[in-house]
Protein backbone atom coordinates (compact mmCIF):
# COMPACT_ATOMS: atom_id res chain seq x y z
CA UNK A 1 0.00 0.00 0.00
CA UNK A 2 1.40 3.08 -1.12
CA UNK A 3 1.50 6.22 1.13
CA UNK A 4 1.59 9.59 -0.66
CA UNK A 5 3.16 12.38 1.94
CA UNK A 6 0.64 15.35 2.61
CA UNK A 7 2.27 18.73 3.59
CA UNK A 8 1.19 18.97 7.42
CA UNK A 9 -1.46 21.41 6.81
CA UNK A 10 -4.44 22.44 8.65
CA UNK A 11 -6.79 23.10 5.89
CA UNK A 12 -10.09 21.71 8.03
CA UNK A 13 -10.66 19.18 5.32
CA UNK A 14 -12.94 16.89 8.05
CA UNK A 15 -11.37 13.65 6.52
CA UNK A 16 -7.72 13.53 5.71
CA UNK A 17 -6.91 9.93 6.69
CA UNK A 18 -6.17 7.85 3.33
CA UNK A 19 -6.07 4.70 5.12
CA UNK A 20 -9.28 4.81 6.33
CA UNK A 21 -10.78 6.40 3.46
CA UNK A 22 -9.70 3.17 1.97
CA UNK A 23 -11.56 1.51 4.17
CA UNK A 24 -14.83 3.55 3.36
CA UNK A 25 -14.33 2.63 -0.43
CA UNK A 26 -14.09 -1.24 0.33
CA UNK A 27 -17.85 -1.23 2.47
CA UNK A 28 -19.52 0.35 -0.30
CA UNK A 29 -20.20 -1.34 -3.21
CA UNK A 30 -22.30 -4.06 -5.02
CA UNK A 31 -23.48 -7.27 -2.04
CA UNK A 32 -23.22 -10.31 -4.26
CA UNK A 33 -21.65 -12.95 -2.88
CA UNK A 34 -18.63 -13.76 -4.80
CA UNK A 35 -17.44 -17.40 -5.17
CA UNK A 36 -13.54 -17.31 -5.00
CA UNK A 37 -13.72 -19.55 -2.07
CA UNK A 38 -11.81 -16.18 -0.02
CA UNK A 39 -14.39 -16.52 3.02
CA UNK A 40 -14.18 -20.37 3.19
CA UNK A 41 -10.06 -20.21 2.99
CA UNK A 42 -10.72 -17.49 5.61
CA UNK A 43 -12.86 -19.46 7.75
CA UNK A 44 -10.36 -23.07 7.97
CA UNK A 45 -7.35 -20.52 8.67
CA UNK A 46 -8.63 -19.03 11.55
CA UNK A 47 -9.93 -22.39 12.91
CA UNK A 48 -6.69 -24.13 12.42
CA UNK A 49 -4.55 -21.00 14.56
CA UNK A 50 -7.56 -21.15 17.37
CA UNK A 51 -7.08 -24.60 17.32
CA UNK A 52 -3.29 -24.05 17.73
CA UNK A 53 -3.51 -21.28 20.12
CA UNK A 54 -5.38 -23.80 22.47
CA UNK A 55 -8.91 -21.70 22.46
CA UNK A 56 -11.95 -23.40 21.99
CA UNK A 57 -13.94 -21.07 19.14
CA UNK A 58 -16.63 -21.33 16.51
CA UNK A 59 -15.85 -19.94 12.83
CA UNK A 60 -18.80 -18.56 11.05
CA UNK A 61 -19.43 -16.81 7.60
CA UNK A 62 -21.72 -13.81 8.66
CA UNK A 63 -21.23 -12.26 5.57
CA UNK A 64 -19.62 -13.05 1.99
CA UNK A 65 -19.85 -9.95 -0.13
CA UNK A 66 -17.62 -7.09 -0.79
CA UNK A 67 -16.05 -7.38 2.17
CA UNK A 68 -15.80 -11.04 4.56
CA UNK A 69 -16.80 -11.13 7.81
CA UNK A 70 -16.14 -14.00 10.50
CA UNK A 71 -18.02 -14.20 13.45
CA UNK A 72 -16.23 -16.66 16.36
CA UNK A 73 -18.17 -17.42 18.82
CA UNK A 74 -18.00 -19.93 21.86
CA UNK A 75 -16.49 -20.56 25.42
CA UNK A 76 -12.78 -18.68 24.58
CA UNK A 77 -14.22 -15.80 22.19
CA UNK A 78 -13.51 -13.81 24.83
CA UNK A 79 -9.63 -14.52 24.41
CA UNK A 80 -9.48 -14.80 21.37
CA UNK A 81 -10.37 -10.95 21.28
CA UNK A 82 -7.79 -10.10 23.77
CA UNK A 83 -7.42 -6.43 25.46
CA UNK A 84 -9.09 -3.78 23.14
CA UNK A 85 -9.24 -6.29 20.30
CA UNK A 86 -5.40 -6.70 20.48
CA UNK A 87 -5.70 -10.81 19.91
CA UNK A 88 -8.45 -10.24 17.08
CA UNK A 89 -6.82 -7.38 15.27
CA UNK A 90 -3.55 -9.40 15.27
CA UNK A 91 -5.36 -12.68 13.96
CA UNK A 92 -7.45 -10.39 11.37
CA UNK A 93 -4.37 -8.86 9.91
CA UNK A 94 -2.35 -12.31 9.33
CA UNK A 95 -5.59 -13.39 8.10
CA UNK A 96 -5.95 -11.00 5.56
CA UNK A 97 -2.19 -11.40 4.27
CA UNK A 98 -3.04 -15.18 4.10
CA UNK A 99 -6.06 -14.97 2.44
CA UNK A 100 -5.21 -12.16 -0.11
CA UNK A 101 -1.54 -13.51 -0.56
CA UNK A 102 -1.83 -12.50 -4.39
CA UNK A 103 -3.13 -8.87 -5.62
CA UNK A 104 -6.03 -10.27 -7.84
CA UNK A 105 -9.38 -10.37 -6.28
CA UNK A 106 -8.47 -8.85 -2.82
CA UNK A 107 -11.02 -9.11 -0.44
CA UNK A 108 -10.65 -7.53 3.40
CA UNK A 109 -11.53 -9.97 5.80
CA UNK A 110 -13.17 -9.41 8.88
CA UNK A 111 -13.25 -10.65 12.04
CA UNK A 112 -16.02 -9.91 14.99
CA UNK A 113 -17.53 -11.99 17.87
CA UNK A 114 -21.20 -11.29 18.27
CA UNK A 115 -21.30 -7.70 18.51
CA UNK A 116 -17.98 -7.09 19.74
CA UNK A 117 -17.12 -4.76 16.74
CA UNK A 118 -20.56 -2.58 16.95
CA UNK A 119 -20.00 -2.07 20.54
CA UNK A 120 -16.56 -1.20 20.52
CA UNK A 121 -17.33 1.68 18.16
CA UNK A 122 -20.28 3.16 19.89
CA UNK A 123 -17.56 3.37 22.61
CA UNK A 124 -14.98 4.95 20.31
CA UNK A 125 -17.59 7.21 18.89
CA UNK A 126 -18.49 8.42 22.29
CA UNK A 127 -14.78 8.74 23.40
CA UNK A 128 -14.52 10.74 20.17
CA UNK A 129 -17.74 12.85 20.92
CA UNK A 130 -16.53 13.60 24.66
CA UNK A 131 -12.94 14.74 23.77
CA UNK A 132 -14.22 16.44 20.71
CA UNK A 133 -16.18 18.53 23.46
CA UNK A 134 -13.48 18.99 25.26
CA UNK A 135 -11.77 20.37 22.36
CA UNK A 136 -14.26 22.92 21.70
CA UNK A 137 -14.60 23.93 25.36
CA UNK A 138 -10.53 24.28 26.20
CA UNK A 139 -10.45 25.67 22.72
CA UNK A 140 -7.34 23.07 21.84
CA UNK A 141 -6.28 20.03 19.45
CA UNK A 142 -6.34 17.04 21.19
CA UNK A 143 -4.82 13.97 20.04
CA UNK A 144 -6.23 9.98 20.67
CA UNK A 145 -4.19 7.71 21.32
CA UNK A 146 -2.35 5.47 18.19
CA UNK A 147 -5.48 3.42 16.46
CA UNK A 148 -5.96 0.91 13.68
CA UNK A 149 -7.34 2.57 10.23
CA UNK A 150 -10.52 0.90 11.48
CA UNK A 151 -10.80 2.77 13.99
CA UNK A 152 -9.54 6.09 12.97
CA UNK A 153 -12.19 5.88 10.18
CA UNK A 154 -15.35 5.17 12.92
CA UNK A 155 -13.86 8.59 14.65
CA UNK A 156 -13.74 10.81 11.88
CA UNK A 157 -17.32 9.38 11.31
CA UNK A 158 -18.51 10.24 15.16
CA UNK A 159 -17.07 14.27 14.73
CA UNK A 160 -17.91 14.31 10.55
CA UNK A 161 -21.24 16.26 11.36
CA UNK A 162 -20.09 18.10 14.22
CA UNK A 163 -19.62 21.76 12.91
CA UNK A 164 -17.30 23.06 15.92
CA UNK A 165 -14.01 20.80 15.28
CA UNK A 166 -12.76 19.12 12.30
CA UNK A 167 -10.50 16.14 12.65
CA UNK A 168 -7.29 14.66 10.94
CA UNK A 169 -4.46 12.08 11.24
CA UNK A 170 -1.22 12.33 11.86
CA UNK A 171 1.93 10.24 12.44
CA UNK A 172 2.18 7.03 10.47
CA UNK A 173 2.23 3.36 10.67
CA UNK A 174 1.12 1.63 13.96
CA UNK A 175 1.85 5.49 15.46
CA UNK A 176 -1.01 7.03 13.83
CA UNK A 177 -3.50 9.01 16.06
CA UNK A 178 -6.76 11.23 15.13
CA UNK A 179 -6.12 14.80 16.07
CA UNK A 180 -9.49 16.98 16.61
CA UNK A 181 -9.16 20.00 16.08
CA UNK A 182 -11.62 22.66 17.68
CA UNK A 183 -13.04 25.49 14.46
CA UNK A 184 -11.53 28.75 14.63
CA UNK A 185 -9.00 30.15 16.96
CA UNK A 186 -6.97 27.50 16.43
CA UNK A 187 -3.44 27.26 18.09
CA UNK A 188 -0.87 26.61 16.05
CA UNK A 189 1.25 23.07 15.95
CA UNK B 1 6.65 -30.45 17.66
CA UNK B 2 5.12 -28.61 20.84
CA UNK B 3 2.14 -26.21 20.49
CA UNK B 4 4.16 -22.68 20.33
CA UNK B 5 6.57 -24.04 17.50
CA UNK B 6 3.64 -25.55 15.69
CA UNK B 7 1.59 -22.56 15.77
CA UNK B 8 4.06 -20.11 14.30
CA UNK B 9 5.23 -22.71 11.78
CA UNK B 10 1.85 -22.59 10.62
CA UNK B 11 1.25 -19.19 10.02
CA UNK B 12 4.98 -18.93 8.62
CA UNK B 13 4.18 -21.86 6.09
CA UNK B 14 0.66 -19.73 5.64
CA UNK B 15 2.34 -16.91 4.68
CA UNK B 16 5.43 -17.57 2.15
CA UNK B 17 6.54 -18.92 -1.27
CA UNK B 18 8.31 -21.88 0.05
CA UNK B 19 6.55 -23.70 2.68
CA UNK B 20 8.96 -26.07 2.53
CA UNK B 21 11.73 -23.63 3.97
CA UNK B 22 9.93 -23.04 7.07
CA UNK B 23 12.00 -24.23 10.16
CA UNK B 24 11.40 -23.40 13.99
CA UNK B 25 13.34 -24.09 16.76
CA UNK B 26 12.09 -23.75 20.09
CA UNK B 27 14.63 -23.20 22.94
CA UNK B 28 13.29 -24.02 26.16
CA UNK B 29 14.29 -22.25 28.79
CA UNK B 30 13.01 -21.89 32.51
CA UNK B 31 10.06 -19.25 32.01
CA UNK B 32 10.85 -18.66 28.53
CA UNK B 33 10.93 -20.13 25.22
CA UNK B 34 13.04 -18.65 22.71
CA UNK B 35 10.98 -19.54 18.96
CA UNK B 36 14.06 -19.36 15.89
CA UNK B 37 12.02 -19.14 12.83
CA UNK B 38 13.98 -19.73 9.27
CA UNK B 39 12.16 -18.96 6.45
CA UNK B 40 13.86 -19.63 2.53
CA UNK B 41 15.50 -16.58 0.81
CA UNK B 42 13.47 -14.04 -0.41
CA UNK B 43 10.60 -15.16 2.38
CA UNK B 44 11.78 -13.23 5.04
CA UNK B 45 9.54 -9.76 4.23
CA UNK B 46 6.78 -11.97 4.03
CA UNK B 47 7.21 -12.94 7.89
CA UNK B 48 8.23 -9.78 8.97
CA UNK B 49 5.70 -7.63 6.83
CA UNK B 50 5.69 -3.62 6.60
CA UNK B 51 7.06 -1.67 10.14
CA UNK B 52 7.64 -5.75 11.14
CA UNK B 53 3.69 -5.70 11.54
CA UNK B 54 3.25 -9.29 11.10
CA UNK B 55 5.91 -10.44 13.51
CA UNK B 56 4.22 -7.81 15.45
CA UNK B 57 0.93 -9.94 14.64
CA UNK B 58 2.23 -13.42 15.15
CA UNK B 59 3.86 -12.01 18.60
CA UNK B 60 0.70 -11.17 19.85
CA UNK B 61 -1.15 -14.16 18.94
CA UNK B 62 1.77 -15.85 21.01
CA UNK B 63 1.62 -13.89 24.06
CA UNK B 64 -2.20 -14.86 23.91
CA UNK B 65 -1.62 -18.69 24.01
CA UNK B 66 1.10 -18.40 26.97
CA UNK B 67 -1.59 -15.84 28.95
CA UNK B 68 -2.95 -19.03 30.58
CA UNK B 69 0.58 -20.62 30.91
CA UNK B 70 3.17 -19.28 33.37
CA UNK B 71 5.97 -19.01 30.33
CA UNK B 72 6.42 -16.31 28.13
CA UNK B 73 7.28 -16.97 24.42
CA UNK B 74 9.70 -15.07 22.24
CA UNK B 75 10.33 -14.85 18.48
CA UNK B 76 13.34 -14.79 16.98
CA UNK B 77 13.19 -14.39 12.95
CA UNK B 78 16.82 -15.42 11.87
CA UNK B 79 18.00 -13.68 8.50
Amino acid sequence: MAKSKKPPEMDGALIVDEDAEEGAAAKSGDDDVQEDGKAELAVEMVEEIVQRMGLDVRVEIREDADEVVLDLDGPDAGRAIGKKGQTLDALQFLINKIVNRFPEGRRHVLLDSGDYRERRDNGLASLARREAKRAVQQSRVITLEPMSPRDRRVVHLSLAKMPDVSTRSDGQGADRRVRIIPAGGRRRR
Amino acid sequence: MDQLSDLVSFIAKALVDDPDAVEVEAIEGDKTIILELTVGDGDLGKVIGKDGRTARAMRTLLSATCAKQSRRAVLEILE
